[in-house]
């Protein structure tokens, strides 16, 4: 709670930074603030408090998960100087920015549903005009409109799903919904509309989510947003959405999961092979992580499928594992795009010219597919092991397919920057002192995490 | 799983769909019919508080306009949320100053952003 309140007026002391004429002092400020705001999460460890008559509940699961999107914005703000020092308007971005982070918060800690709504709202529209922030440039400001028209009719189901949950409970609150749908599953009752209910909102947090077959803004939003907001978006905002639909489902709907658990099964095998099949094709180096990061958010909702004592600590370690991943290729790639062209034959001789960096990212890259020593792997392992023991063998085949898909787009990464520069190459890949930090950090984060996954898997669990 | 409704009670929401897609056509259809038409010059024309209309309707105007607006409206909602407070004060005032707290963090955010959009220069006309 103290996190969330320390975010939100660092939010107001950021937006009046311009008008007071402080702006200086701007990005330390949010450097401190987030810092401070991450310590007094992780200092209310084990103390699981709920607040404001139950509005907010900060357990352990929240609070690994408030501090995991203020970590990873701390490690986006490092790649993030450009995007703030060229701008007129900076104070504003970082003001959006920490409005995000504020509603990716209020999403992993909410306890009543009208809550969760306000903290999805208010992460959704400071993302909208994050997106189109790029004003001068088309594709940025078609990007804005789309996920905007497509973000509000997904919000819409979801608030037509609330309002059925509302109606056969008559409460908001996350522990009445759990009792009631309890009670009347043990007796065989629960209404149909509950059902209904149910899958609305699955709709609506599948959207937010990307998950196929609501995957279809993803794409083109992450292409035509400012790398640096597409880098956020794919990290800190999904990593909230995963936490958000996870609480939801684990809190309020187990009990009638023999309803919703095949739909979704089949909805994140559909997932992960739209994504990675897709991928394959791309010459985007932008878009291929756009359909990476669907395929990515098939094996989330794995987790969410299998919904056993393990899945907690599994969708946390994933989570962990993926974003940083995508930090380290979208760092790669806000260093090699600097010109607007975003190909991935920009690559080439990039092993040649800074031999250290391009390991660090075959690190990264291979954790993004799954390879053994790297996090990637661990987390898929605990996802399939979780899926396996809840008794969807099937899924777990079709996650392991689709990875083999996975390894061949990922290595393509790997092949093309090991080989020469192309003559007609105009574009010099050039590392910045910030990109071979942020690639620096997330690798080695990896490789820990790789190294000891218990850690982080066992927090949750 | 046991039902407890069945689709058959779910008959007069489709009877209501029907009815009000039936009443919106009917409405539709019989002003169309039974109205009189007038066709002439005057009766066409576009009714501009009796003054004879000219030009072009689709012309830019200064985007102050909506930004003014916009601002209104925004403020204009966050003071409808002083009624329920309000109506409901008396009540909550006999319990400590929890209530009259919470307002003031209200209207103190309200106050950053109207410092804020004052100091941006939205509401300066020239």
């Amino acid at each position: 709670m103290k996190a969330l309140i320390v975010i939100a007026l660092l939010g107001v002391v950021t937006m009046m930074s311009e008008v007071f004429r402080f702006k200086k002092l701007l990005l330390p400020l949010v450097v401190v603030g987030l810092l401070a705001a991450c310590g007094l999460a992780i200092g209310d460890w084990n103390t699981a408090i709920r607040y404001y008559s139950d509005m907010v509940y900060f357990d352990n699961y929240s609070l690994a998960f408030t501090s995991l999107i203020i970590v990873l914005t701390l490690l986006w703000l490092i790649i993030s100087k450009g995007y703030f020092v060229s701008d007129s308007s900076r104070a504003e971005h970082a003001t959006l920015i920490l409005f995000t982070l504020c509603g990716g918060v209020i999403m992993t800690a909410y306890s009543d549903l009208s809550m969760f709504f306000v903290g999805l709202e208010i992460l959704s529209i400071s993302l909208y005009v994050l997106a189109s922030s790029n004003k001068h440039d088309l594709k940025s400001n078609e990007a804005g409109m789309k996920y905007f028209l497509m973000g509000s009719f997904a919000t819409g189901f979801l608030l037509f799903g609330m309002a059925l949950i509302y109606g056969a409970a008559a409460s908001f609150n996350l522990v009445k919904i759990a009792e009631y749908v309890q009670t009347t599953a043990a007796h065989g009752q629960t209404p149909m509309f509950v059902y209904t209910g149910v899958l609305l909102m699955m709709v609506g947090l599948m959207f937010k989510v990307s998950a196929a077959p609501f995957h279809f803004w993803a794409p083109d939003v992450y292409e035509g947003a400012p790398t640096l907001i597409t880098a956020f978006m794919a990290t800190v905002v999904k990593t909230a959405a995963f936490a958000a639909f996870y609480r939801l489902f684990s809190t309020c709907f187990g009990d009638i999961s023999g309803f919703w658990a095949q739909t979704l099964a089949v909805i994140s095998a559909v997932t992960m092979l739209t994504g990675n099949i897709l991928a394959v094709s791309q010459t985007s180096l932008k878009r291929m992580l756009a359909y990476s990061s669907i395929a990515h958010a098939g094996y989330m909702l794995m987790a969410i499928v299998a919904m056993n004592k393990i899945s907690g600590g599994a969708i946390f370690l994933y989570a962990t594992a993926y974003s940083l991943g995508s930090l380290g290729a979208f760092a790669c790639l806000h260093a090699i795009s600097k010109y607007g062209d975003e190909s991935i034959e920009n690559l080439k001789g990039f092993a040649a010219d800074n031999k250290i960096w391009a390991g660090l990212l075959g690190v990264i890259v291979l954790s993004l597919a799954g390879i053994p020593p790297v996090a990637g792997f661990f987390a898929k392992y605990y996802i399939f092991y979780g899926v396996f023991q809840s008794n969807f063998t099937w899924l777990v085949l079709v996650a392991i397919l689709s990875s083999l898909i996975g390894v061949y787009y990922y290595f393509r990464i790997i092949i093309t920057m090991v080989q020469p520069r192309s003559e007609k190459a105009t574009v010099l890949p050039a590392l910045t002192g910030a990109h071979k930090a942020l690639l620096l950090i997330s690798a080695l984060l990896a490789l820990g995490i790789g190294i000891y996954p218990a850690f982080l898997q066992g927090l949750l669990s | 799983m046991v039902l407890l409704s069945t689709p058959v009670d779910y008959l007069p929401i489709a009877m209501m769909f029907v009815v009000a897609i039936g009443f919106v056509l009917f409405v539709m259809f019989a002003t169309h019919w039974m109205g009189p038409k007038h066709k002439s010059k005057v009766k066409l024309e576009a009714f501009e508080c009796g003054i004879e209309s000219k030009g072009n309707s689709r012309l830019p105007f200064s985007i102050k306009y909506f930004l003014i607006a916009i601002l209104f409206v925004l403020f204009d909602v966050e003071v409808i949320f002083m009624y329920p407070w309000a109506v409901n004060f008396a009540e909550w005032s006999k319990h400590g100053l929890a209530a009259f707290g919470e307002m003031l963090v209200f209207l103190g955010l309200l106050v950053f952003g109207l410092i804020y959009i004052i100091r941006k220069g939205a509401l300066k006309w020239e």
